[in-house]
Parts: structure tokens; C-alpha cells; sequence
């Protein structure tokens, strides 16, 4: 049996973090994470997942088990019984023994190494370093934070996927859903054996083995070779900084990017073609005037082969009108502030960025990368697709690709096991992917130096040829899907504020309309009471009036009113 | 077959069953002839021949050589008890949605065990007598007694509560309430307190116990001396009488 180990890298390197643990769990296993609910329990355990009773939620499944898993972890020496867990959880007690024998089962708890391992090998954590082959670590966050027994539990989140989730009591071999979901965008052959798919990468890994002279470290993309010393090579790194013995001149060094060099452009001419479409732009007739050994259309087709041509172009009609505008010096000052503080102009500026080209041009015309030539028929499409993924990516932000290319991934690593190898020794992959999406979205706005960084990542990309286009192209749409899902809640976002926007225009409009009308009955309410009062005034003055009339008829005749009948016919006659 | 048909669903009455995987009815035999004693529970398959209850008792006579006396009425206990639990057979039962408290409290020769946990009602698939094994290899237990008792007391109390399902189901349906009605009509009439399930398990509550509670869970087991035991026997038959 063979088993992984999980762990903290940091507890190897910094003893001051002393809250990591080592756990051993076995490497089928590892679909294990604390953050979710995987395929295998799902189906071990349906009475928690077909929402048949309040007792029984996948929310009350994760508690059960995070519980159970951290009580063991407090002490992962001893064998946790059952009976020692089932007190401190509230449930019926043979749902609980269920869910205790499937995690026991696999080796969630009460798994014992040593069974499967020699126990030597397990007791050496100082040879860690060394078994990184055998041993797959891995940083791991802890356990949600309710269901924390021990001051820190560990947590693992597995790695080495299983290579398609096995299914108990389901005799129909299933796939995972992740897997499923990739699949329906790239479908690698129900039969295609390991090496059908994976060859390519064998093959490669078995040619790049240089060593970097100065660091030691593999030249994983691309390395620089003395030209007068073939044995002596350079890391792309180690050669930028200047790590390299002084004796050697730096034009000695030659860019050897794991393939073989067969373009008729020499460096000095995609120098000059660099320079001239610096200077001119697109005016093609002037720059081919300035290369003189090519023709128009050699010059055009070289520059849009150069992985960041097209880009190039589009960052000179950029530059070219931003100095335009601005006059000469001060021009890059704004965008640039860095630069303009190592008072380059921007003149120096672009030579450089020329330098840079330069190189990475020629290790384009000496070394047409491998891929190109190999993958022809779909490297378009991959091309294609990576460029709508930067596309989609740079309108959405680079953070929201990174976590959808991050997704994808995953995905695809659940799917296969050798495909998580391969993410894991290349892990900039994605960022790269987001980087690209980020430099573009950066340099719609700012310039050269950001240019550069673009330029430079999408070189990167092609020199990362590790990793199996098929994979790449996988892993690229998924991350296009999940892009394109997220562009697409942006634009729900913004129709929905549209529509906010609206109705709160609507809701203003009648608000006003109402206000008018209460403004309208204040003021005949006013009218009311003006008329209200008048007629008091009238009133009051009418029964003075008749009040002044009586006194003078009492006292005119006073002594006649005595008399009723005398005054009815006095009143009755007048 | 549905997946998950092994669970009862809470709109449609079951049919009467003690609600475990295996339907095991809970014999307890408890004869004295001659001033001569013999007690002894264990479990029976209803769909058994009766006529396996006499074998059974003849057997039992000659094993623990007992007076002849007692085949008959060994036999004659075990087949009341059994057409008792037939009686019930084929009635519904509402079990809506429960979960029972079971309280162990029992003494096996030397063991004294005490316990607390939760049963579902619903769970066609538990089964008492992998809980007792599991109980007895996590505790320690070596008398091969105790895992059988453990499993005959659970039994016994989920019987009761069964019985009380039928009786309330029964009941209500005489009401000709709505179904409404009668869920709650047999929630409150059942005596045995069934527990506050959204309390327990809603979205508010931890599954996981507090840790004072724990103490109140937590199955205890005792191993008394002889001198103890004895004593305690003394003092159960002194209340027998």
C-alpha cells in the first residue's frame, strides 16, 4: 500500500510554527479536503445527500466528519474508537457508525502507516528533502474553525488525485463531475493509453535536463549556452542577473530554447526589422527599405511570427501617438514614473525594450519553438483560444481568471494524476495565463514598461513547453469557460444595475409627481381656510350686526315685549 | 430499487417492523419452577416455522439440563411473545420523522452497563447487533455475554416504541384527521419522549455536543466483584418479592 504524506512544508523549514503536524493518510485518499464534499462520500454515504430528513444534511455530514477526523488528530498515535466518539455527537448512532466505518475505511482515521511502510521510512523526517519523490507534502489549511477540538488541527487537502474516482456499490465506473465538464470541451480518446497522452511530456522532461551552471536548479524553460563550451549552460535567470562567470562575454552566451534553430532571419536582421518597425510602425514600404535583406512580406510575416509581434505593433501605434501628444522627455513620466526616475528617456527605453526583443527574437529565428512545428494543426486553435481567453480575461480582471484557470486545473488534476505532476512543477503556468490577461488589460492603459513585461510573458509561455498541448488546451478552455462565465455575470451586473437604475428613475419621477399633488391640495387647503376665515368674519359681524338691532329694539320698547302677544303681532307685522 | 429505500419516508406509514435492518424479535424468558429459575433473552426470527420453538426449547432443557418441566413452558413464553409481535404485523406504523433517545442500564453477570445514544426510527438499515460488537471490542468487553444483552436491550426498547407507533397510528386513523393531524397527534401521544429535531439538528446547532454534555453520553462499564454482585442479586430478588 502506498501512502501520501501531508503535511506543512513549513514546519520543516521554520521550527518557530510549531503547529503543524504531519498526518499520513493513504494515497487513495487523497480526494480528502476539509473545504468540500467529495464524489466518494456522496455516493458511500446517500442518506446525507438525497435531503431525505433534517437528520441527515450534507452540512451535518461535514460536521460528523470534521469532528470525527480532528478528534483523531489530536492524538493520531492511538486508534480512536467509535464509542469514544459517538458521545460528543448528537445523531442517530448507527448513521454515525456508518459515517465513522467509511472514514476508517479510507484511512481518514485510524490509519497505520507502518502497516503499509517500513516504519524507518516514516520516522525520518529529516530525510524529507530527499524523499520529495516518494513523499508528496503539502500545505494544507486547517479544519473550518468550528469544529476545531485541538488548539490547531491540521488539515490536509489533498493532492495526488485519484485518477477517476472510484465508485463503491456502483458497479458502473463512473467519472467524477469535474471531469466530465473538461471533458465535453476536449475529448481525449476513451482509449488513449497514458503514454498517448503523456508521451510527448516524457520525451521532453528526458531532453531538458540541463543544469544551470550558476544555480544548479534545471533550466526548465530555456537556457543560454556558451558558445565556445557547449557543456556549460545557463539558466534564463541566472543569465539576466549576471550570474555567470565573469571571463564569459555576454555575447557568447547563446538562448538555446530546446529546439533546434532553422530560420534564415539572422539575429542582426531581426534586429534591424525590430528597429525599423520600432521607428516606422506599419509603414511597411520604409521598414523593408531599412532591413534592405528581406522583403516586405518576409518582414511582415517574421514580425507577426515573433510571439509578441502583433502586441509590438500595437504598443507602437500606442507609443508613437503618446509621444506625439506629449513632446519628448517628460512624455513617459506619467505612465512610468520607475523609469523616468532612472532618468531613461524614452528613447533609451525603447532601445532597451529593442535589447530585449531582440533576444527573445532571436531566440525565436534561431529556435522556432519546438511546439510550433510539432503541433501545427492545433496550435492555431490554441493560439486562437488562448487570445480569446486573454481577451475575456482582460475584461473581467485578472484575479477572477486566475481563480477560474485555478478551477480548471483542479479539475483536470482530479481527472488524472500525471496532470497534477505536471501543474505542480509548473505552477506559474496559470499565473502566467492571468499575467498575460493582466499585462494586456494594464497596457491598454499604460505603456512601454508594462509592454515589456507582456512581451516577456508571452515569450515565457511558448518556452514552457513542458506541458502537453493537449492539457494546456484543456486547461486553457475550461479557464476560457469559467472567464467567459464570469464576463458574463459582469454583464448581468451591469443590466442589473441598468435596470436598478431605471426603476429608481421610475420610483423618483412618481415621487415627484406626488409631491406636485400634495403640493397642489396645500395650497387649495390654504385657499379653504382663507375662505373659512372670511366667512368667519362675516359671521361674527352679522350677529354683532343683529345683536346691535335687538338692544336698539329693547331698548325702544321694552316695556311692550312684555307683552308676548303684542309682541308676536309687533313681529309678526314687521 | 431506489437507493436509498432502506430509510422510511416520513409521508407514508411502514409497515409494523422493528426498525432495523433485520426484523428480530426481542424474546425474554423469565421461569421459575420448583423454586428453580431461568431467565434468558436473545432474538427470534418471526418468519421462523414454529416448530423450531419447541426444538429450540428441548434443546435449551438439554443443554443447561434443566427438569423436562421446563420445555413447555419454555415453549409456550416464546410463542406468546411471538404471536404478540404478530398481532402487529401487516398494521402501520407512523414514524414520522423520530429519533429516540435509547438508555441502556443493564448488569450482565459481572458487567454493569450504562449508556445513552440515539436511535432513528427511520433507519431500516441500523443494527443493534454490529452497535453491540463495536461497543464491546471499543470497551474492552471480554464476557461474550454482554454483546448480545446490549444488543436484546436495544431491541427491546425499539419494540416498545414500535408498538407505540401501531397504537397512535391506529388511533388517529379512527380520528379521521388529515395527515397533518395525526403526525402531530401521535408526536404528542406516544409517551416516550421523542426528540426536538430541528433543535438538534437545525441550522442554528452544532451536531457536535458541548463538551459538558459529553459526560451524559458517555457509556460507562463496570466490573463488580463477586461480593458486589451477590449482593446485588440479593437486593433485586428481595424487591422481586
Amino acid at each position: 500500500m502506498d501512502a501520501s504524506r501531508l503535511q506543512d512544508p513549513n514546519s520543516l523549514k521554520s521550527s518557530d510554527e510549531p503547529d503543524h503536524d504531519l498526518y499520513t493518510i493513504p494515497s487513495y485518499t487523497s480526494w480528502f479536503s476539509w473545504q468540500s464534499i467529495h464524489e466518494v462520500e456522496r455516493l458511500s454515504l446517500r442518506e446525507f445527500f438525497d435531503g431525505s430528513s433534517i437528520t441527515r444534511t450534507p452540512r451535518i455530514y461535514k460536521e460528523y466528519r470534521d469532528f470525527i477526523i480532528t478528534s483523531y488528530r489530536e492524538d493520531p498515535t492511538r486508534r480512536l474508537s467509535f464509542t469514544e466518539v459517538r458521545k460528543s455527537l448528537v445523531g442517530d448512532i448507527s448513521v454515525l457508525h456508518k459515517v465513522f466505518t467509511f472514514l476508517e475505511k479510507w484511512g481518514l482515521i485510524n490509519f497505520d502507516p507502518s502497516n503499509a511502510e517500513t516504519p524507518a521510512a516514516i520516522d525520518a523526517p529529516a530525510e524529507e528533502d530527499k524523499e520529495d519523490e516518494k513523499w508528496r507534502i503539502r500545505a494544507e489549511e486547517g479544519a473550518p474553525h468550528g469544529v476545531r477540538v485541538v488548539a490547531a488541527p491540521h488539515s490536509l487537502k489533498p493532492l495526488a488525485p485519484v485518477p477517476s474516482p472510484v465508485i463503491i456499490g456502483d458497479g458502473g465506473g463512473g467519472r467524477g463531475r469535474a471531469g466530465d465538464a473538461v471533458d465535453t470541451v476536449l475529448k481525449v480518446s476513451p482509449m488513449a493509453s497514458y503514454s498517448d497522452v503523456f508521451g510527448e511530456l516524457v520525451e521532453q522532461q528526458k531532453k531538458e535536463n540541463v543544469v544551470c551552471e550558476s544555480c544548479k536548479e534545471q533550466c526548465a524553460s530555456g537556457h543560454y549556452e556558451y558558445s565556445k563550451d557547449a557543456s556549460s549552460n545557463l539558466c534564463e535567470k541566472c543569465f539576466k542577473s549576471g550570474n555567470y562567470d565573469k571571463n564569459k562575454l555576454e555575447d557568447e552566451f547563446k538562448l538555446i530554447d530546446g529546439a533546434n534553430s532553422k530560420a534564415n532571419w539572422t539575429e542582426a536582421e531581426t534586429l534591424l526589422l525590430l528597429e525599423s518597425v520600432l521607428k516606422h510602425g506599419d509603414d511597411w514600404d520604409l521598414v523593408t527599405q531599412n532591413v534592405k535583406t528581406k522583403s516586405k512580406l518576409d518582414c511582415i510575416s517574421k514580425l507577426i511570427q515573433l510571439p509578441f509581434g502583433d502586441l509590438m505593433l500595437g504598443s507602437i501605434h500606442r507609443k508613437l501617438n503618446f509621444l506625439d501628444k506629449n513632446g519628448e522627455v517628460s512624455g513617459t513620466d506619467q505612465a512610468q514614473p520607475a523609469i523616468s526616475e532612472s532618468g531613461e528617456t524614452p528613447g533609451n527605453q525603447s532601445h532597451e525594450q529593442n535589447q530585449e526583443h531582440q533576444q527573445n527574437g532571436d531566440a525565436e529565428s534561431e529556435a522556432p519553438p519546438l511546439k510550433k512545428i510539432r503541433r501545427a494543426p492545433i496550435s492555431e486553435a490554441s493560439s486562437f483560444l488562448m487570445k480569446q481567453v486573454a481577451r475575456i480575461s482582460g475584461a473581467i480582471g485578472p484575479r477572477i481568471t486566475a481563480s477560474a484557470a485555478e478551477a480548471a486545473v483542479t479539475a483536470l488534476c482530479y481527472e488524472n494524476q500525471c496532470s497534477t505532476e505536471i501543474f505542480d512543477e509548473d505552477d506559474d503556468e496559470l499565473g502566467s495565463i492571468a499575467d498575460i490577461s493582466e499585462t494586456e488589460r494594464a497596457s491598454q492603459v499604460e505603456s512601454a514598461e508594462e509592454e515589456e513585461k507582456l512581451a516577456r510573458s508571452e515569450v515565457e509561455v511558448p518556452q514552457r513547453n513542458t506541458i502537453p498541448l493537449t492539457l494546456r488546451m484543456r486547461a486553457a478552455t475550461a479557464t476560457a469557460v469559467g472567464a467567459a462565465a464570469a464576463h458574463a455575470k459582469l454583464l448581468a451586473d451591469q443590466e442589473e444595475r441598468e435596470v436598478e437604475y431605471l426603476v429608481s428613475t421610475l420610483v423618483e419621477a412618481q415621487v415627484k409627481k406626488l409631491q406636485h399633488k400634495m403640493k397642489h391640495v396645500e395650497a387649495l387647503s390654504l385657499m379653504m381656510e382663507e375662505q373659512h376665515g372670511q366667512m368667519k368674519d362675516l359671521e361674527e359681524c352679522l350677529v354683532t350686526e343683529r345683536m346691535g338691532i335687538l338692544q336698539k329694539i329693547f331698548s325702544a320698547g321694552l316695556s311692550r315685549w312684555r307683552d308676548h302677544a303684542s309682541v308676536r303681532s309687533q313681529t309678526s307685522s314687521v | 430499487m431506489k437507493p436509498h429505500s432502506a430509510w422510511g419516508s416520513l409521508k407514508n406509514p411502514v409497515k409494523f417492523k422493528i426498525p432495523t435492518a433485520e426484523n428480530l424479535v426481542p424474546i425474554r424468558l423469565d421461569i421459575e419452577i420448583d423454586g428453580q429459575r431461568f431467565r434468558d433473552a436473545f432474538s427470534w426470527n418471526p418468519n421462523d416455522p414454529d416448530s423450531e420453538v419447541v426444538v429450540f426449547a428441548k434443546r435449551t432443557v438439554k443443554d443447561l439440563k434443566l427438569p423436562p418441566a421446563f420445555v413447555t413452558q419454555i415453549a409456550q413464553s416464546i410463542q406468546s411473545q411471538l404471536t404478540e409481535f404478530r398481532s402487529y404485523e401487516g398494521q402501520d406504523m407512523y414514524t414520522g420523522e423520530r429519533v429516540v433517545p435509547i438508555k441502556l442500564d443493564l448488569r450482565v453477570n459481572h458487567t454493569v452497563i450504562k449508556d445513552h445514544f440515539f436511535w432513528d426510527l427511520n433507519n431500516f438499515e441500523s443494527d443493534p447487533e454490529e452497535f453491540a460488537r463495536t461497543f464491546c471490542k471499543d470497551m474492552g468487553i471480554e464476557d461474550p455475554e454482554v454483546g448480545p444483552a446490549i444488543a436484546i436491550a436495544i431491541r427491546e426498547q425499539l419494540y416498545e416504541i414500535a408498538i407505540q407507533s401501531v397504537a397512535s397510528a391506529r388511533e388517529s386513523r379512527a380520528n379521521k384527521k388529515g395527515r397533518r393531524g395525526m403526525e402531530h397527534l401521535s408526536a404528542s401521544k406516544i409517551g416516550s419522549p421523542a426528540l426536538d429535531l430541528v433543535k438538534l439538528f437545525g441550522i442554528k446547532s452544532s451536531v457536535v455536543r458541548k463538551r459538558r454534555d459529553w459526560d451524559v453520553y458517555e457509556p460507562i462499564v463496570d466490573l463488580l466483584s463477586n461480593e458486589e454482585v451477590d449482593a446485588l442479586e440479593a437486593r433485586e430478588e428481595r424487591i422481586a418479592r
